[in-house]
């Protein structure tokens, strides 16, 4: 979707406050968070139709609140619309369903987590019998128009020439997967040259590169 | 279950703008009740989680990586190659390094790794993102005006220096490997980690300290 969550290029957003602290959670909410989206019980969602609800937080909030609580806005979306919790039941901070809760998750130690993360060390390529249709040094167009689901082909790519610089294999194609449906498409690192992509690069060297599946592809006269 | 229903979670996203509380605490406070309360998450697996991503996981780890590989050519080449089974000879793979690219900077050649469209980072080798890395202002920025991105965070470019932006749009997770600094030679993979900053890695700062 061309939503306000696409942001690359564009303007107007300021200087960077580069003095970050260096701590990893500012807050305790912070924290609190980061942990619930790595442990919490989902209703079989996709790591793209969770990156798509987000997507989908209104843009006043999506840009006004703070990052982490764009994870809880995100995680409660989730929640509800798969019918795990209502409204009612969070401002009662209890379950109203009637229905028994699952039996508790055990209590996991820091050392049972550290293996937890190793084991979400997750692939998302296939060996898929179609062979990729471009190949490494071949200049492509980058599709021209996205469409209103979740897409991770940016705005600012859209219609531009580029050249493949990697062919990755076939990776989880995320337009799909956003929506439940598990297919493979070759994925690319595409390189772009930022005079190609920006205005102001006119004569500069410099390039970008982004991944990109064979979808999102064209032709360089497409 | 879900049924992948954007328009209803647009719509439930304009509810709880007015639904809840508007403080971020007391937000995730109420998401954490909840979920205790419904069997679905452990406040102690929770504290677990925190703890290992403040005192375990970090961006300590990358800087081994990247001191080993300045100092064992031939762990550098496998970094190059297959960087997941190399981080893994140190037991770092993890959360988002299963697809992880190294990118390598040079006398001519400076790597800045963004996530325009979310917040994508490798974590099992990196820790929490730095909170400008997840700011609009980095997102937006970093693939129009790296020049001037780097210069905000005091990185100076020699003349003729190319900068390559890698715009982490998949599941790949960039690390960039910066140069050694001369004046090292004899340190050891200790002293060299302790040299290595986290911005380094992003690629927001570029040449490192001798110390």
């Amino acid at each position: 979707m061309d939503g306000i969550h696409d942001l690359g290029g564009k303007q107007g957003y300021g200087p960077i406050d580069v003095d970050d602290g260096g701590e990893p959670f500012h807050q305790n909410w912070e924290g609190r968070e980061w942990g619930i989206a790595q442990c919490a019980r989902t209703p079989g969602i996709t790591i793209d139709w969770w990156r798509h609800c987000r997507e989908l937080i209104m843009p006043e909030d999506y840009l006004g609140r703070p990052y982490f609580d764009s994870w809880a806005q995100t995680d409660f979306s989730t929640y509800l619309e798969a019918g795990w919790m209502t409204l009612a039941e969070i401002d009662a901070g209890k379950n109203l369903s009637g229905d028994p809760s699952p039996e508790p998750l055990p209590a996991m130690t820091v050392e049972q987590v550290l293996d937890e993360d190793r084991a979400h060390a997750f692939r998302f390529d296939a060996e898929i019998e179609v062979m990729p249709d471009y190949s490494v040094g071949q200049q492509i167009r980058a599709a021209r128009h996205g469409h209103a689901g979740h897409t991770r082909l940016p705005q600012y790519v859209r219609g531009k020439l580029g050249v493949i610089h990697a062919y990755h294999g076939a990776h989880v194609f995320p337009d799909l997967s956003a929506q439940g449906e598990e297919v493979h498409q070759p994925l690319y690192s595409v390189m772009f040259a930022a005079a190609e992509l920006w205005p102001e690069a006119a004569g500069s060297n410099d390039k970008v590169f982004l991944d990109l599946w064979e979808s999102y592809l064209l032709e360089p006269r497409g | 279950m879900t049924e992948f229903d954007a328009d209803k979670v647009a719509h439930i996203h304009r509810e709880l703008h007015s639904h809840l509380p508007s403080e971020s605490a007391l937000r995730v406070k109420a998401l954490e009740t909840l979920l205790v309360e419904k069997g679905l998450v452990n406040s102690q697996t929770i504290d677990a989680w925190v703890e290992a991503y403040s005192e375990e996981i970090g961006p300590k780890r990358g800087a081994r990586v990247v001191a080993r590989a300045w100092i064992d050519e031939e762990f550098r080449r496998r970094l190059m190659q297959d960087a997941p089974a190399a981080i893994d000879e140190l037991g770092y793979l993890g959360k988002a390094t299963g697809h992880l690219k190294v990118v390598e900077n040079t006398d001519s050649v400076h790597n800045l790794v963004v996530c325009t469209l979310c917040s994508c980072y490798p974590f099992s080798i990196l820790g929490i993102a730095p909170a400008w890395y997840k700011a609009a202002a980095y997102r937006a920025r970093a693939v129009r005006d790296p020049r001037g991105v780097l210069t905000e965070f005091g990185v100076e470019l020699a003349d003729g220096v190319e900068v390559r932006v890698w715009d982490s749009t998949a599941e790949l997770r960039y690390l960039v490997l910066p140069q050694r600094p001369a004046g090292t030679d004899g340190m050891s993979e200790d002293e060299l980690a302790a040299l290595v900053t986290r911005n380094s890695m992003i690629g927001t700062d570029r040449d490192l300290n001798a110390g």
